[in-house]
């Protein structure tokens, strides 16, 4: 059954339970216009939805229903006894099908020719009220039993049970009380037992596995979760020295987190929500555009939180409509390039770890990289200089400067200029990320990737002024320490303005110190340690640099104030582990009071590094790692992060090393003997690279993280073929780790039993 | 006595009554805030600093799962600030919870409202702001607060002006 059905029947069900209280209701008030308008309501959106969803039976029971009740509504007739009979028969009646097609998924035989004709015959003018109660003791038996049969196929298998119990009495009630006296014992018994069935067997299915849960009863339910989790931190901090602790605390650990993500998923809603608005969008602008466009979803059912889902609707329409207009071409010039007349716009949403991925993919011409070039120095957003040195990933990266469009023409639908920067910023908003990827002739590709939730996010907690400030980590590319002999060095000034030369090439800072207390005489950089908080908001990429660093926490977001929030360079407050609070530092907004500005220099330099490790053919960079006194590389661009930990948190699955981050394993490769090294010395520290490789993550065991240089290529002596495995590094030729052949870990059913034998083995 | 009280209270105005009000000590002056509008006296409390924020912005709490600002009291009536702990009163007005900060916290006190006095014209503009007049009692002056005018987005608007 499909969600809509789903929905459709647990709304009718609902429905037909206010329906019939309202008709018991109105037997004492047979007047009261607004009962008859709220039976009609529900008679009236059962009939129109289920028109949509194709219920033929369904719909020809409810249009007639809908039609004695316009009368009743509009006062043309009086709602009598007989009259209310005939609507909870009517509501029996509706409801059996209902059950049918929650049980079946079909409406089943259609047997309510009877109660159809009791319904037109009740439509009857009012004056013949009295001549209608006369015959109706006649049809009511047939009517009443009509939805019987029918019922009692569809309830084979559930029935059993509901049958030996018989209906309650309350519910037979108001049908033994209404059915006119001519009805015999029999008669009357059988409708009250269906009644009672139906009462019951729904009850059982959809309508009360689900429940409707309001919105704001959830965030104060995620509130509370959030303040657990702090609560849990503090615990967890404060009982990290005392082993008597340990269990009841990681039980705490556990639990807490379960938690939380119960709660959350109770705020997640199907990306469908969103999807589904898309078809219309494509057929209506593909008509207006003159393309055929085939529309293809996947991964409907993934899901995301509630405000994150609203947050994504907009720039997601605005990629489709993209797709449409700049990308899939029209019908004639596809023909002439041998492709399929009718365009395909993919739309795809996939979870990937704490992120939701949502894809735009057209299969249209693609994005001409030499217009993209061309465009961008004709509005002065690069120099021509840099424009011509800029690579193809690169250049796709000036799509979201603001005021960049490629379109030929402006057309209605796009090409403003206000196109991807809004994209951007909007995704970035939510502490999303936009990707871009695109092939002249093949089409083009977008990639959102929205975290999961909001409330809950993990940053980076930075120490200035003596005070804790969380940095968002989706803001954050890299962290640089620069010792205290060298922190006068190392920051180089041009005309007041401080610099950090990251790699070669100029990295603007931001002194948080200075931003904070602009009051203070802030003497030249002092001899102590300093550390630079790479971070990447809105297209700016700024070193933020701060006097220490603490530990990354997953910090629960606090509203602040209005007063506070005018300040405009906080997003929110927190409270951490060791229960202090933190403001939590907007990025975007400290680029911008900084004066950082997307310089078209600045943007090509920024999106050359983003993109330094990913170009194929390329010289890649590496990072140097050292395990057990072997040098070797591990590319860059898929090191996720470093972590520096006690050996005693890598545990063991059968003689496989595995980390554990929160219920996620990762594999650790150990191939350098680092583990095995230290493994009498629980508290030695090793490092673990976590690396992505395809869509898992790998960790690699070394002792020492080197450095980062790019590599250079070697080739066979001879052949002249290019080595594979082995890059120059600083000039000495080392070994790249083949993140490949870390064997992956049995995951999915099949792998249970091997689970079990590595267990086995464990033991 | 010349009283001209154009800043008339509308707590003033109901009279007869038994008025509760919970007194405050900041520096050598004594206030009253209307029990009705306290949520919760938090004691011995260290706000966290926020820099850049208006002078008046004692700092943010822990309270209840919120976070909470706080005013000082001390900085509305141009006092030094004061080192060590503080007591905060959570106050909820039109804008939402929020704390006071005060040097500490006293009894509640019960006033008739008969011995409700409004401002006295010669109070400078910005205690006119913050005061709604005061009770007379046997040995002093208790200065009431207006709640509602304590609220940080109605002091960062009255205090840039």
């Amino acid at each position: 059954m499909d969600d809509l059905t789903r929905e459709f029947l647990i709304e009718s069900q609902e429905g037909l339970d206010r329906m019939e209280r309202c008709l018991t209701e109105l037997e004492s008030k047979p007047s009261d216009m607004g009962l008859l308008a709220d039976i009609f309501r529900t008679v009236h959106t059962i009939k129109g939805t289920t028109g949509f969803l194709g219920f033929k039976r369904l719909e020809k029971l409810a249009h007639s229903g809908e039609n004695l009740l316009g009368l009743l509504r509009d006062g043309k007739l009086a709602a009598d006894g007989s009259v209310i009979t005939g609507l909870l028969q009517l509501q029996d009646g509706l409801r059996s099908i209902l059950r049918s097609i929650e049980t079946e998924a079909s409406e089943g035989e259609d047997t309510d020719a009877a109660l159809i004709a009791r319904l037109e015959e009740l439509q009857a003018p009012a004056m013949a009220a009295q001549h209608g109660r006369g015959r109706s003791g006649h049809v009511a038996g047939p009517a009443v039993m009509d939805p019987a049969p029918a019922a009692a196929e569809n309830r084979a298998p559930t029935s059993a049970e509901s049958a030996a119990t018989p209906g309650p009495e309350a519910a037979v009630a108001p049908e033994s009380a209404i059915a006119p006296a001519s009805l015999t014992a029999k008669q009357e018994k059988e409708p009250g037992t269906d009644a009672g069935k139906a009462r019951s067997v729904p009850a059982g299915a959809a309508a009360e596995s689900t429940l409707r849960v309001d919105v704001t009863l959830l965030n104060r339910m995620m509130n509370l979760v959030g303040e657990l989790v702090l609560t849990r931190n503090q615990v967890l901090q404060a009982t990290s020295g005392q082993p008597n602790l340990t269990m009841l605390s990681r039980r705490l650990d556990m639990v807490t987190s379960d938690l939380r993500e119960s709660v959350m998923k109770a705020r997640m809603q199907p990306v469908s929500n969103i999807f589904s608005k898309m078809p219309r969008i494509v057929r209506d602008l593909s008509q207006s555009l003159g393309k055929r466009v085939r529309l293809q979803m996947e991964g409907q059912e993934t899901e995301l939180d509630k405000s994150l889902l609203e947050a994504i609707k907009d720039p997601l329409t605005h990629a489709v409509r993209n797709s449409l207009d700049h990308g899939i071409e029209d019908p004639d010039t596809r023909d002439r390039a041998g492709k399929d007349p009718e365009g395909l716009l993919k739309l795809r949403a996939v979870q990937e770890g704490s992120h939701v991925i949502i894809e735009v993919a057209d299969d249209g011409a693609g994005i001409a990289v030499e217009k993209v070039r061309v465009k961008a120095i004709e509005r002065g957003l690069i120099t021509k200089e840099r424009a011509e040195r800029l690579l193809e990933r690169e250049l796709l990266q000036l799509l979201f400067l603001p005021g960049f469009s490629t379109a030929a023409a402006v057309t209605n639908v796009s090409g403003r200029g206000v196109g991807m920067d809004v994209v951007r910023t909007n995704v970035e908003k939510i502490g999303g990320k936009v990707e871009i990827d695109s092939k002249p002739g093949k089409g083009t590709t977008l990639r959102l990737r929205i975290p999961l939730t909001l409330a809950i996010i993990p940053a980076l907690i930075v120490r200035s002024v003596e005070q804790s400030f969380a940095v968002p980590q989706g803001a954050l590319s890299e962290l640089v320490h620069i010792p205290p002999e060298q922190a006068a060095s190392a920051i180089e000034w041009m005309e007041g303005a401080p610099l950090y030369r990251l790699r070669g090439k100029l990295l603007p800072l931001v002194f948080l110190d200075r931003l904070l207390m602009p009051d203070v005489e802030h003497r030249q950089v002092t001899e102590q340690d300093k550390f630079i908080a790479v971070l990447n908001a809105d297209g700016r990429q700024f070193g933020l640099v701060v006097d220490g660093l603490a530990d990354p926490e997953e910090i629960v977001v606090k509203p602040l104030s209005a007063v506070l929030k005018s300040i405009g360079l906080y997003s929110g407050a927190t409270v951490l582990g060791n229960a202090d609070l933190a403001l939590i530092l907007d990025p975007g907004a400290i680029a911008v009071k900084a004066g950082v500005t997307i310089s078209s220099e600045e943007q090509g330099r920024q999106s050359g590094e983003e993109e330094t490790g990913e170009q194929a053919g390329k010289s890649l960079e590496y990072l140097l790692v050292e395990a057990a006194e072997r040098k070797s590389a591990v590319p860059l661009g898929d090191v996720l992060r470093i972590e520096q930990l006690k050996v005693s948190r890598i545990e063991y699955i059968g003689y496989r090393p595995v980390l554990n981050f929160e219920g996620h394993l990762l594999p650790v490769e150990d191939s350098g003997g680092v583990l095995a090294a230290v493994q009498h010395d629980p508290e030695a520290q090793i490092i673990v690279v976590v690396c992505r490789e395809g869509n898992r993550h790998v960790g690699i065991a070394v002792s020492h993280v080197l450095d980062v240089a790019s590599g250079g290529d070697l080739f066979e002596a001879g052949t002249g073929k290019q080595a594979a495995g082995v890059t120059l590094l600083k000039n000495s030729v080392t070994g790249v780790v083949d993140l490949g052949a870390v064997a992956p870990l049995p995951v999915g059913e099949q792998a249970t039993s091997e689970w079990d034998q590595m267990t086995e083995a464990a033991r | 006595m010349s009283v001209a009280g154009n800043d008339l209270s509308r707590r003033g105005k109901t009279a007869e009554t038994r008025v509760e009000m919970c007194s405050v000590r900041v520096g050598q002056g004594l206030y009253g805030v209307p029990i009705t509008y306290i949520l919760e006296i938090v004691g011995k409390a260290r706000p966290q600093p926020v820099p850049l924020a208006p002078g008046f912005v004692g700092g943010l709490v822990h309270y209840r799962g919120d976070v909470l600002t706080t005013v000082s009291l001390r900085q509305l009536l141009g006092m030094p600030p004061k080192d060590g702990p503080q007591d905060i009163l959570v106050l909820e007005n039109a804008g939402g919870a929020m704390g006071l900060l005060v040097d500490s916290v006293g009894e509640v006190l019960t006033a008739s409202s008969l011995e409700y006095e409004p401002n006295p014209s010669i109070l400078d503009e910005r205690r006119r702001a913050l005061f709604a007049g005061a009770y007379k009692l046997k040995d002093s002056l208790l200065v009431m607060l207006d709640p509602e005018k304590l609220d940080p987005m109605r002091l960062s608007g009255s205090v840039a002006a």
